[in-house]
Protein backbone atom coordinates (compact mmCIF):
# COMPACT_ATOMS: atom_id res chain seq x y z
CA UNK A 1 0.00 0.00 0.00
CA UNK A 2 1.42 3.51 -1.11
CA UNK A 3 1.22 5.73 1.39
CA UNK A 4 0.98 9.64 0.75
CA UNK A 5 4.20 11.35 0.55
CA UNK A 6 3.23 15.00 2.60
CA UNK A 7 2.96 14.37 6.49
CA UNK A 8 0.08 16.84 8.41
CA UNK A 9 2.03 19.75 8.50
CA UNK A 10 3.09 19.83 4.50
CA UNK A 11 -0.65 18.87 3.82
CA UNK A 12 -0.80 22.48 5.52
CA UNK A 13 1.69 23.76 3.70
CA UNK A 14 0.73 22.91 -0.09
CA UNK A 15 -3.10 23.21 0.74
CA UNK A 16 -2.29 27.28 1.73
CA UNK A 17 -0.07 27.19 -0.96
CA UNK A 18 -2.49 25.53 -3.56
CA UNK A 19 -4.80 28.51 -2.74
CA UNK A 20 -2.38 31.53 -3.52
CA UNK A 21 1.28 30.77 -3.47
CA UNK A 22 2.26 34.35 -3.04
CA UNK A 23 1.85 33.89 0.57
CA UNK A 24 5.15 34.85 2.92
CA UNK A 25 7.21 32.35 4.69
CA UNK A 26 6.65 34.33 7.94
CA UNK A 27 2.83 34.53 7.45
CA UNK A 28 2.67 31.02 6.66
CA UNK A 29 4.61 30.58 9.69
CA UNK A 30 2.86 32.09 11.99
CA UNK A 31 -0.04 30.56 10.95
CA UNK A 32 0.93 27.30 11.19
CA UNK A 33 2.65 28.12 14.74
CA UNK A 34 6.14 27.01 12.97
CA UNK A 35 9.44 28.91 12.35
CA UNK A 36 10.45 30.44 9.28
CA UNK A 37 13.02 28.53 8.92
CA UNK A 38 11.20 25.34 8.78
CA UNK A 39 8.43 26.46 6.43
CA UNK A 40 11.46 27.38 4.12
CA UNK A 41 13.21 24.29 4.12
CA UNK A 42 9.77 22.36 3.87
CA UNK A 43 8.86 24.10 0.97
CA UNK A 44 12.75 23.53 -0.59
CA UNK A 45 12.41 19.60 -0.03
CA UNK A 46 9.05 19.67 -1.48
CA UNK A 47 10.22 21.30 -4.61
CA UNK A 48 13.23 18.97 -4.57
CA UNK A 49 11.13 15.97 -4.21
CA UNK A 50 9.37 17.17 -7.54
CA UNK A 51 5.99 16.87 -5.17
CA UNK A 52 5.19 20.53 -5.40
CA UNK A 53 5.58 22.95 -8.33
CA UNK A 54 4.61 26.56 -8.18
CA UNK A 55 3.02 28.06 -11.73
CA UNK A 56 0.75 31.24 -12.69
CA UNK A 57 -2.19 30.17 -13.83
CA UNK A 58 -4.25 32.48 -16.44
CA UNK A 59 -7.77 32.61 -17.62
CA UNK A 60 -8.91 31.91 -20.11
CA UNK A 61 -9.64 35.52 -20.96
CA UNK A 62 -5.88 36.12 -21.52
CA UNK A 63 -5.55 33.31 -24.48
CA UNK A 64 -7.93 32.44 -27.10
CA UNK A 65 -6.57 28.44 -26.51
CA UNK A 66 -9.66 27.92 -24.16
CA UNK A 67 -10.90 24.35 -25.61
CA UNK A 68 -9.08 21.15 -24.36
CA UNK A 69 -9.01 18.42 -27.66
CA UNK A 70 -7.79 14.94 -26.78
CA UNK A 71 -5.63 13.22 -29.74
CA UNK A 72 -5.48 9.39 -29.38
CA UNK A 73 -2.65 7.64 -30.62
CA UNK A 74 -2.43 4.26 -31.91
CA UNK A 75 1.35 4.12 -32.07
CA UNK A 76 3.86 0.69 -32.64
CA UNK A 77 4.20 -1.07 -29.16
CA UNK A 78 7.43 -1.37 -29.45
CA UNK A 79 8.38 2.34 -30.16
CA UNK A 80 5.60 3.82 -27.96
CA UNK A 81 8.13 6.13 -25.50
CA UNK A 82 9.89 7.19 -28.53
CA UNK A 83 6.75 8.26 -30.19
CA UNK A 84 5.40 10.04 -27.23
CA UNK A 85 8.86 12.19 -26.54
CA UNK A 86 8.26 13.11 -30.08
CA UNK A 87 4.71 14.52 -29.45
CA UNK A 88 5.65 15.65 -26.36
CA UNK A 89 8.20 17.93 -28.22
CA UNK A 90 5.88 19.29 -30.40
CA UNK A 91 5.12 22.61 -28.33
CA UNK A 92 1.48 23.02 -28.60
CA UNK A 93 0.90 19.81 -27.08
CA UNK A 94 0.27 20.40 -23.19
CA UNK A 95 -0.08 16.72 -22.00
CA UNK A 96 0.93 12.90 -23.33
CA UNK A 97 0.14 9.95 -21.61
CA UNK A 98 1.45 6.40 -22.21
CA UNK A 99 -1.65 4.29 -21.70
CA UNK A 100 -2.20 0.49 -22.08
CA UNK A 101 -5.80 0.50 -23.78
CA UNK A 102 -7.36 0.41 -26.81
CA UNK A 103 -4.86 3.62 -27.64
CA UNK A 104 -1.57 3.73 -26.35
CA UNK A 105 -0.90 7.55 -26.21
CA UNK A 106 -2.89 10.37 -25.38
CA UNK A 107 -2.14 13.90 -25.96
CA UNK A 108 -3.86 16.71 -24.87
CA UNK A 109 -3.68 20.12 -25.98
CA UNK A 110 -5.83 23.18 -25.81
CA UNK A 111 -6.86 24.76 -29.17
CA UNK A 112 -8.33 27.84 -30.65
CA UNK A 113 -10.42 26.43 -33.61
CA UNK A 114 -10.83 23.45 -35.34
CA UNK A 115 -7.98 23.79 -37.74
CA UNK A 116 -5.29 24.02 -35.08
CA UNK A 117 -6.57 20.67 -33.88
CA UNK A 118 -6.69 19.36 -37.58
CA UNK A 119 -2.83 20.81 -38.34
CA UNK A 120 -1.72 19.01 -34.98
CA UNK A 121 -3.46 15.47 -35.15
CA UNK A 122 -2.91 15.03 -39.55
CA UNK A 123 -0.20 16.60 -40.21
CA UNK A 124 2.00 16.67 -37.16
CA UNK A 125 1.19 13.62 -35.49
CA UNK A 126 -0.31 10.94 -37.80
CA UNK A 127 2.89 11.84 -40.01
CA UNK A 128 5.07 10.74 -37.29
CA UNK A 129 6.82 7.40 -38.55
CA UNK A 130 5.01 4.49 -36.32
CA UNK A 131 1.93 6.17 -35.86
CA UNK A 132 -0.87 4.08 -37.17
CA UNK A 133 -4.16 6.14 -36.32
CA UNK A 134 -5.48 8.96 -34.34
CA UNK A 135 -8.76 9.84 -32.73
CA UNK A 136 -9.58 13.09 -31.91
CA UNK A 137 -12.28 14.36 -29.50
CA UNK A 138 -13.02 18.17 -28.20
CA UNK A 139 -14.20 18.73 -24.48
CA UNK A 140 -17.51 20.48 -25.35
CA UNK A 141 -17.58 21.21 -21.71
CA UNK A 142 -16.36 20.57 -18.56
CA UNK A 143 -17.65 19.27 -15.48
CA UNK A 144 -14.73 19.25 -13.59
CA UNK A 145 -11.23 19.92 -13.38
CA UNK A 146 -8.58 20.50 -11.04
CA UNK A 147 -5.39 22.66 -11.83
CA UNK A 148 -3.99 22.27 -8.75
CA UNK A 149 -3.39 18.53 -8.78
CA UNK A 150 -0.94 17.31 -11.64
CA UNK A 151 1.98 15.68 -12.78
CA UNK A 152 5.14 17.63 -12.02
CA UNK A 153 7.57 16.42 -14.96
CA UNK A 154 9.99 18.33 -14.53
CA UNK A 155 12.16 20.10 -12.07
CA UNK A 156 11.67 23.40 -11.37
CA UNK A 157 14.21 25.62 -10.50
CA UNK A 158 14.67 25.80 -6.80
CA UNK A 159 14.20 28.54 -5.03
CA UNK A 160 16.52 31.18 -3.17
CA UNK A 161 15.82 31.50 0.12
CA UNK A 162 13.97 34.50 0.71
CA UNK B 1 12.42 43.75 -20.32
CA UNK B 2 10.21 44.80 -23.07
CA UNK B 3 7.08 42.91 -24.36
CA UNK B 4 8.10 40.44 -26.92
CA UNK B 5 6.07 39.85 -29.83
CA UNK B 6 3.79 37.43 -28.48
CA UNK B 7 3.14 38.93 -25.64
CA UNK B 8 1.91 42.07 -27.62
CA UNK B 9 -0.35 39.64 -29.74
CA UNK B 10 -1.89 38.34 -26.74
CA UNK B 11 -3.05 41.95 -25.36
CA UNK B 12 -4.21 42.33 -29.24
CA UNK B 13 -6.14 38.98 -29.12
CA UNK B 14 -8.74 40.33 -26.10
CA UNK B 15 -12.17 39.66 -26.27
CA UNK B 16 -13.91 43.35 -26.29
CA UNK B 17 -16.89 42.08 -23.84
CA UNK B 18 -13.99 40.81 -21.71
CA UNK B 19 -14.75 42.52 -18.08
CA UNK B 20 -11.05 43.82 -17.42
CA UNK B 21 -8.46 44.43 -20.22
CA UNK B 22 -4.67 43.34 -19.61
CA UNK B 23 -1.77 44.96 -21.25
CA UNK B 24 1.84 44.41 -22.30
CA UNK B 25 2.66 45.24 -18.21
CA UNK B 26 0.51 42.70 -17.62
CA UNK B 27 1.24 40.00 -19.41
CA UNK B 28 5.40 40.37 -18.71
CA UNK B 29 4.19 40.05 -14.89
CA UNK B 30 2.89 36.58 -15.72
CA UNK B 31 5.61 35.63 -17.74
CA UNK B 32 7.67 36.77 -14.18
CA UNK B 33 5.66 34.41 -12.12
CA UNK B 34 5.59 31.67 -14.47
CA UNK B 35 9.28 31.40 -14.16
CA UNK B 36 8.98 31.92 -10.17
CA UNK B 37 5.88 31.73 -8.82
CA UNK B 38 7.17 32.35 -4.87
CA UNK B 39 9.57 35.69 -6.33
CA UNK B 40 7.93 38.80 -4.84
CA UNK B 41 6.85 41.83 -5.73
CA UNK B 42 10.02 44.02 -5.35
CA UNK B 43 12.14 41.26 -7.28
CA UNK B 44 9.57 41.37 -10.15
CA UNK B 45 9.64 44.99 -9.89
CA UNK B 46 13.17 45.31 -10.32
CA UNK B 47 13.23 42.86 -13.35
CA UNK B 48 10.32 44.36 -14.98
CA UNK B 49 11.21 48.37 -14.49
CA UNK B 50 8.49 48.75 -12.19
CA UNK B 51 7.54 49.92 -8.53
CA UNK B 52 6.78 46.87 -6.37
CA UNK B 53 3.29 49.05 -5.78
CA UNK B 54 2.57 48.63 -9.38
CA UNK B 55 2.95 45.01 -9.55
CA UNK B 56 1.47 44.40 -6.67
CA UNK B 57 -1.70 46.47 -8.06
CA UNK B 58 -1.85 44.56 -11.67
CA UNK B 59 -1.23 41.02 -9.71
CA UNK B 60 -4.41 41.91 -7.37
CA UNK B 61 -6.73 43.49 -10.48
CA UNK B 62 -5.79 40.37 -12.49
CA UNK B 63 -6.41 38.28 -9.52
CA UNK B 64 -9.84 39.59 -8.96
CA UNK B 65 -10.87 39.59 -12.37
CA UNK B 66 -10.20 35.73 -12.33
CA UNK B 67 -7.70 35.74 -14.84
CA UNK B 68 -4.78 34.84 -12.51
CA UNK B 69 -3.89 32.38 -9.83
CA UNK B 70 -0.40 31.76 -8.21
CA UNK B 71 -0.33 28.15 -6.87
CA UNK B 72 1.55 25.40 -5.75
CA UNK B 73 0.89 22.29 -7.93
CA UNK B 74 1.07 19.23 -6.37
CA UNK B 75 2.00 15.99 -7.84
CA UNK B 76 -0.61 13.09 -7.94
CA UNK B 77 1.79 11.06 -5.62
CA UNK B 78 2.14 13.47 -3.16
CA UNK B 79 -1.78 12.80 -2.07
CA UNK B 80 -1.03 9.09 -2.50
CA UNK B 81 -2.52 8.74 -6.28
CA UNK B 82 -0.58 6.22 -7.77
CA UNK B 83 -2.92 4.54 -10.10
CA UNK B 84 -4.45 6.91 -13.13
CA UNK B 85 -7.04 5.24 -14.94
CA UNK B 86 -8.37 7.59 -18.29
CA UNK B 87 -11.77 6.11 -18.92
CA UNK B 88 -14.20 6.92 -21.98
CA UNK B 89 -17.83 6.87 -21.06
CA UNK B 90 -20.62 5.92 -22.85
CA UNK B 91 -24.33 6.86 -21.80
CA UNK B 92 -27.58 6.00 -22.37
CA UNK B 93 -30.95 6.82 -21.96
CA UNK B 94 -29.60 9.53 -19.42
CA UNK B 95 -28.66 13.35 -20.03
CA UNK B 96 -24.38 13.23 -20.94
CA UNK B 97 -24.64 16.31 -18.19
CA UNK B 98 -26.11 14.51 -15.81
CA UNK B 99 -24.63 11.27 -15.65
CA UNK B 100 -20.94 13.48 -16.15
CA UNK B 101 -22.00 15.25 -12.69
CA UNK B 102 -23.07 12.26 -10.97
CA UNK B 103 -19.30 10.78 -12.24
CA UNK B 104 -17.89 14.35 -11.41
CA UNK B 105 -19.00 13.65 -7.33
CA UNK B 106 -17.24 10.78 -7.00
CA UNK B 107 -14.10 11.92 -5.41
CA UNK B 108 -11.74 9.54 -7.27
CA UNK B 109 -12.54 11.77 -10.50
CA UNK B 110 -10.17 14.36 -10.52
CA UNK B 111 -11.36 15.34 -13.96
CA UNK B 112 -14.30 15.10 -16.52
CA UNK B 113 -15.49 16.43 -19.51
CA UNK B 114 -18.76 16.27 -21.79
CA UNK B 115 -16.34 15.40 -25.30
CA UNK B 116 -17.60 15.03 -29.09
CA UNK B 117 -16.42 11.61 -30.67
CA UNK B 118 -16.97 8.20 -30.20
CA UNK B 119 -17.88 8.56 -26.76
CA UNK B 120 -19.91 10.97 -24.54
CA UNK B 121 -17.61 12.01 -21.22
CA UNK B 122 -14.03 11.82 -20.78
CA UNK B 123 -12.52 11.12 -17.10
CA UNK B 124 -9.47 11.01 -15.56
CA UNK B 125 -9.42 8.75 -12.63
CA UNK B 126 -6.96 8.36 -9.41
CA UNK B 127 -6.81 5.91 -7.19
CA UNK B 128 -4.34 5.19 -4.84
CA UNK B 129 -3.36 1.67 -5.59
CA UNK B 130 -4.85 -1.59 -7.52
CA UNK B 131 -6.61 -2.99 -4.66
CA UNK B 132 -8.92 0.47 -4.97
CA UNK B 133 -9.99 -0.71 -8.48
CA UNK B 134 -12.28 -3.31 -8.15
CA UNK B 135 -14.14 -0.97 -5.36
CA UNK B 136 -14.36 1.98 -7.40
CA UNK B 137 -15.90 0.12 -10.98
CA UNK B 138 -18.14 -2.32 -8.81
CA UNK B 139 -19.65 -0.32 -6.16
CA UNK B 140 -19.20 3.12 -7.31
CA UNK B 141 -19.74 3.25 -10.93
CA UNK B 142 -21.87 0.61 -11.33
CA UNK B 143 -24.38 2.72 -9.45
CA UNK B 144 -23.99 5.43 -11.31
CA UNK B 145 -27.70 5.07 -13.91
CA UNK B 146 -26.85 5.80 -17.71
CA UNK B 147 -23.81 4.26 -18.44
CA UNK B 148 -23.49 2.00 -21.15
CA UNK B 149 -20.13 1.33 -21.64
CA UNK B 150 -17.00 2.21 -20.02
CA UNK B 151 -13.32 2.10 -21.94
CA UNK B 152 -10.59 2.53 -19.58
CA UNK B 153 -6.86 3.17 -20.19
CA UNK B 154 -4.24 2.80 -17.50
CA UNK B 155 -2.16 5.40 -17.64
CA UNK B 156 1.17 3.64 -17.43
CA UNK B 157 3.60 7.24 -18.00
CA UNK B 158 3.12 10.74 -18.22
CA UNK B 159 5.72 12.36 -20.51
CA UNK B 160 3.83 15.79 -20.39
CA UNK B 161 1.78 17.41 -18.14
CA UNK B 162 1.84 21.37 -18.50
CA UNK B 163 -1.45 23.25 -18.25
CA UNK B 164 -1.13 26.99 -17.41
CA UNK B 165 -4.20 27.98 -19.28
CA UNK B 166 -7.24 26.67 -17.12
CA UNK B 167 -11.21 27.52 -16.05
CA UNK B 168 -10.49 29.42 -13.23
CA UNK B 169 -13.22 29.73 -10.30
CA UNK B 170 -13.99 32.72 -8.13
CA UNK B 171 -12.28 32.94 -4.45
CA UNK B 172 -14.59 31.25 -1.78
Amino acid sequence: MALPQLDPLDTQLVDMLARDARVSNRRMAAELGVTEGTVRGRIKRLQQDGLIAFTAITGFQLERRDRLAFINVQAEVDRVREIAGVIADIPSVNAVLITMGQFNITAMCLIDDLDSLVELASDNILAIKGVHHVETSIAVKTIKYNARMAKITKPKVILEDD
Amino acid sequence: MKPTFEERKAVRRQSPTAGATFDATDVSIIRELRANGRANNQQIAERLGLTATTVSTRIRRMEDANQLRVVAVSDFSAHGFNVLLRISVSIDGRPASDVAHELAALPEVVAAHLVTGGYDIDMLVALHDFDDLAGFLLDKLSGVHGIRTLSPAIVVDIIKYQFDVAPIEGKA
